[in-house]
């Protein structure tokens, strides 16, 4: 499957980056292709582009904060999970899109 | 002829200070008032209050604030004289007697503690911290003196009797007094004697006792009834500093009731025995004094006074005191054991274990830092391509001479000596003056003291010199000019400052050179004080070093002349400055032309070092400019060979020196002074700076690897110390908030026991690492639950732009989700090790690894 993903958190110093390296070795392990963007203290990196959007089949917003730039996920299907469950469990989040 | 009708003259003013009337300018109004028969009275129109001119006590009362209107009635014989004086004073003096008050910037603690202190359930009474420190010991209560006490009851009175009576003891206590005064040794303890002085010698004072006296009272009641009087006037004035006052005349009032009683009136002699916090309400000095200090480990105060005498002093005597304590007499109770946190301005008021380690490991910590901050200061200010600069201090008095060499100073670069000459009645003798030269010579421990003569003139007010008040004090009879008028005094002090030569390295430095002439002539006189000398037989250094303040530009023209006669120069910046720009820098209309970063004026500095070190003499900086880190760059690059500033900076300058290069700073410099302005000038300072932090991010005193910390508390506490102990933090509460509150909104357990807590907050001064092990897992609240043994910790400090350091951090964080990297870290033993696994996998170079 070829998934998109968004991770923030409030200060934008750990966790986004943790939840980001989270997603990509579980999606890995699935068999997933994934592309997570941060949005941490360093602004939006890895950013997702409008052909990224367009040919996952999910997006996955891993955060805390309001995600920015939303609009460019109009008309894709998006799952929000808070930032921790992606820390916590990520083949939950994973297994939810399965169903 | 008509008989001359008792007039009056009137003048107004509006007040010029931003502390208003207080003690000091009161005292030098005071002084003018009391030159003259006629009566001067004043009122202050925003408070209707109404007070004789001639009395420093009325004019205090009468809280005059800055902006207030208050007119002045002058009714008398010699009124015409009387007002001219008093007018003069008051339009050409009195704007440059604005001292900003000795204001504390503490505050009573709104109940903030630490984390570690409050999972304890100990009741805290809270307090302003006035005198840092940490005292533990057993409650004493000390009750503080009343006026009234012991003295009603006395019999009728023969009035005369009564105020002859008063008569000598106000002459005992001035004398005591003055004669204390003589022996002074700390400028705090000068200061409150002189402040006792003139409430011992007030005119409102004493008519206030001579009308209670007439109307029939004892002299016992009439100075409790006079001091009650004046001590409420103050309480009710509104302002901290004010109300401190009316401790200084309750302190009077009791050592006049003393006089008048005997033995019968002495404070309570309380006997301390083992370790003791005394509990009071108000304290005077002379109680302070009275407790053994062998014993006495902290005060608690109620009064809120943090600028009051007895506080001032437990200040100098390093003794730990929490002042506006409310609620003390209720939770305390006598022999109760307990820890005053005068750092904080807490009292713990049981010591259960948890407390007595908190306290414990707080003295380790602040030992270790004291000893982290002395060796870093101690270090020699190098830049990195070997060229090395002094780093002095400017210094006034024993407090900031200690505070000098306990910051790193690496000599005295101005020791400023007016402050020895003002705001008394007599000049200070030779034998007082040696003494504080010799002192600084021999803590100065053979590091170099450059003591400044006396540079006193019509801005400050002697009494004993009775210089003219003038239109331009600045460009007037001051400094090294008044010097042939007043060669007693002179000659005094340079006996003085070569008397204190043999206990180290003394210069003698002289203000306010213009010409050879004036170099000559002080050289002339210092010869005479050594032949003085050595008629007496005593002993001093022959070969003192001779310098002189380069302030009036034209020493700056006939250098040539002045290296022949002298062995050094320092920069007086502030002064030289505004007579190079004709900008009055007192004056806010042209106070922005009175700019230091004129190219003129830079070019004008480069001009003078280059032709002192062309002539192989030394030359230094002691103005302002010396201590603004961000010119830093500027003062290399002229090539100074020292720079004199307050204490606080040295470390900070110090720091800053060892990441410059000499080389750039001549090249910034060159290019600074082909600008146009001193704007394009700070442009081009602010795009050479280096990042603000000359800190690493990894070091090895942020590396804790076997803690036995139990509890997450605990641990945050103990990184938070490490902070502090590095010098990475001054505000350890502000920094341990700023952790707590990110882990309120999720813990950062990240499970696979490891934790990494982290902030963004201006109370660390550099984006640091740090990394705690544990030896016992604790709860961290983790997402799987589990017991956390590792805790990595960022900080970083509040910025606009992203930091270049952010990019680490996230790689820090993606690494942690690794398994590999986890058990590395987890397997690694020492914190040398530590920072360079960490430099290696975090990709940061050597530089940034301490």
């Amino acid at each position: 499957m070829k998934i998109v993903a968004v991770t923030a958190c409030p200060t934008g110093i750990a966790h986004t980056y943790m939840a980001a390296a989270r997603l990509e070795t579980a999606a890995k392990a699935l068999g997933h292709q994934i592309k997570v963007e941060t949005q941490g203290a360093m602004g939006i990196e890895n950013k997702l582009t409008e052909n990224d959007i367009r040919q996952a089949q999910i997006a996955i917003f891993a955060v805390d904060i309001a995600v920015e730039e939303r609009e460019r996920f109009n008309g894709v299907k998006v799952i929000q999970v808070p930032l921790q469950e992606a820390l916590k469990d990520p083949h939950s989040i994973f297994a939810k899109i399965q169903h | 002829m008509p008989e001359r009708t008792s007039t009056s003259l009137e003048f107004s003013f509006v007040c010029p200070l931003s502390g208003g009337l207080h003690a000091r300018p009161a005292s030098h109004l005071a002084d003018v008032a009391n030159e003259y028969v006629s009566e001067c009275i004043l009122a202050n129109l925003r408070n209707g209050s109404v007070a004789s001119l001639k009395s420093v006590l009325a004019i205090i009362s009468a809280d005059v604030r800055e902006g207030d209107s208050c007119t002045v009635r002058v009714e008398g014989t010699d009124e015409r004289q009387a007002q001219t004086a008093l007018l003069q004073f008051v339009n050409e003096v009195l704007p440059g007697c604005d001292v900003p008050l000795p204001k504390s910037d503490i505050a009573v603690r709104d109940g903030t503690i630490p984390r570690a202190l409050k999972s304890t359930d100990v009741p805290f009474c809270f307090g302003a911290p006035a005198s840092s420190g940490i005292g533990q010991g057993r409650v004493v209560f000390l009750d503080g003196m009343s006026l009234r006490q012991r003295i009603n009851g006395r019999g009728p009175v023969d009035a005369l009797n009564e105020l002859e009576q008063i008569k000598r003891a106000t002459s005992v206590v001035c004398a005591r007094l003055r004669e204390k005064l003589k022996h002074s040794k700390s400028t705090a303890e000068a200061g409150i004697l002189q402040a006792g002085l003139a409430i011992a010698n007030d005119v409102s004072l004493a008519q206030k006792l001579r009308e209670s006296v007439l109307q029939g009272m004892p002299a016992g009641e009439a100075v409790a009834a006079a001091g009650e009087f004046f001590i409420d006037l103050l309480r009710r004035s509104g302002s901290e500093y004010i109300s401190d006052r009316a401790l200084d005349i309750e302190e009077i009032c009791l050592q006049l009731l003393g006089e008048l009683y005997g033995n019968d009136f002495k404070p309570a002699n309380v006997q301390l025995s083992g370790p003791s916090v005394v509990v009071v309400e108000s304290l005077a000095p002379q109680q302070l004094l009275a407790l053994d200090r062998q014993h006495l480990q902290a005060l608690v105060v109620g009064h809120s006074g943090a600028t009051s005498h007895a506080i001032i002093l437990a200040r100098s005597l390093g003794i730990p005191a929490v002042v506006g304590v409310k609620n003390a007499r209720q939770m305390l109770s006598p022999s109760q054991e307990i820890v005053v946190d005068a750092i904080r301005g807490l009292i713990a008021t049981r010591v259960p274990p948890a407390i007595q380690r908190f306290y414990e490991r707080e003295m380790a910590t602040l030992e270790r830092r004291r000893n982290k901050l002395s060796s870093s200061a101690n270090v020699r200010a190098t830049t990195i391509d070997g060229r090395s600069i002094e780093v002095a201090a400017n210094a006034a008095s024993y407090d900031e001479l200690r505070l000098a060499f306990e910051s790193g100073a690496d000599g005295i670069g101005l020791f400023r000596t007016e402050g020895l000459f003002l705001g008394r009645e007599h000049a200070p003798s030779e034998e007082e003056q040696f003494e504080i030269y010799a002192h600084a010579a021999r803590i100065a421990s053979g590091r170099p003291v450059i003591i400044r003569t006396f540079d006193l003139g019509g801005d400050k007010p002697v009494p004993y010199l009775s210089l003219p008040v003038e239109k331009n004090p600045f460009l007037g009879y001051r400094g090294s000019r008044i010097y042939s008028e007043h060669t007693e005094l002179l000659q005094s002090q340079l006996r003085a400052i070569l008397r204190a030569s043999v206990f180290g390295r003394v210069q003698i430095m002289a203000p306010m050179i213009a010409s050879l002439e004036d170099v000559l002539l002080f050289k002339a006189q210092l010869s005479k004080a050594k032949q003085h000398l050595h008629t007496r037989g005593t002993f001093f250094a022959p070969d003192i070093p001779v310098g002189m303040m380069i302030e009036v530009p034209s020493a700056g023209f006939i250098l040539d002349q002045l290296c022949r006669e002298v062995d050094f120069f320092s920069l007086g910046t502030n002064d030289l400055n505004q007579y190079f720009l004709a900008a009055d820098r007192d004056n806010p209309k042209t106070a922005s032309l009175s700019d230091r970063l004129h190219p003129g004026f830079l070019r004008f500095l480069q001009k003078i070092v280059g032709e002192v070190h062309a002539a192989g003499k030394w030359i230094g900086m002691c103005g302002q400019m010396a201590a603004e880190i961000h010119h830093l760059p500027l003062l290399l690059g002229l090539g100074l060979d020292e720079i004199s500033i307050p204490s606080a900076k040295i470390l900070e300058v110090k720091r800053a020196v060892l990441c410059l290069s000499a080389n750039n700073c001549e090249s910034l410099l060159s290019r600074a002074i082909a600008l146009g302005s001193s704007t394009e000038i700070e442009n081009l300072i602010d795009e050479s700076r280096l990042p603000h932090s000359s800190q690493p991010l990894l070091t090895v005193d942020l590396i804790m690897l076997e803690s036995d910390t139990s509890t997450k508390e605990e641990a945050i506490q103990e990184i938070v110390d490490a902070f502090y102990v590095a010098g990475r933090t001054d505000n350890r509460m502000r920094l341990e908030e700023a952790v707590w509150a990110r882990e309120a909104v999720y813990p950062t357990g990240l499970g696979y026991g490891f934790a990494a807590p982290h902030c963004k907050t201006d109370a660390v001064n550099a984006d640091s690492i740090a990394v705690l092990k544990l030896k016992q897992g604790i709860e961290w609240g983790s997402v799987d639950g589990q017991p956390v043994n590792m805790i990595i910790l960022i900080a970083m400090r509040e910025a606009h732009e992203p930091s270049r350091h952010m990019q680490v951090f996230s790689q820090l964080a993606r690494n942690l989700m690794n398994e590999e990297f986890r058990r590395s870290l987890l397997n690694i033993e020492d914190a040398p090790k530590m920072t360079s696994y960490l430099a290696r996998e975090l990709g940061v170079g050597d530089l940034a690894v301490q």
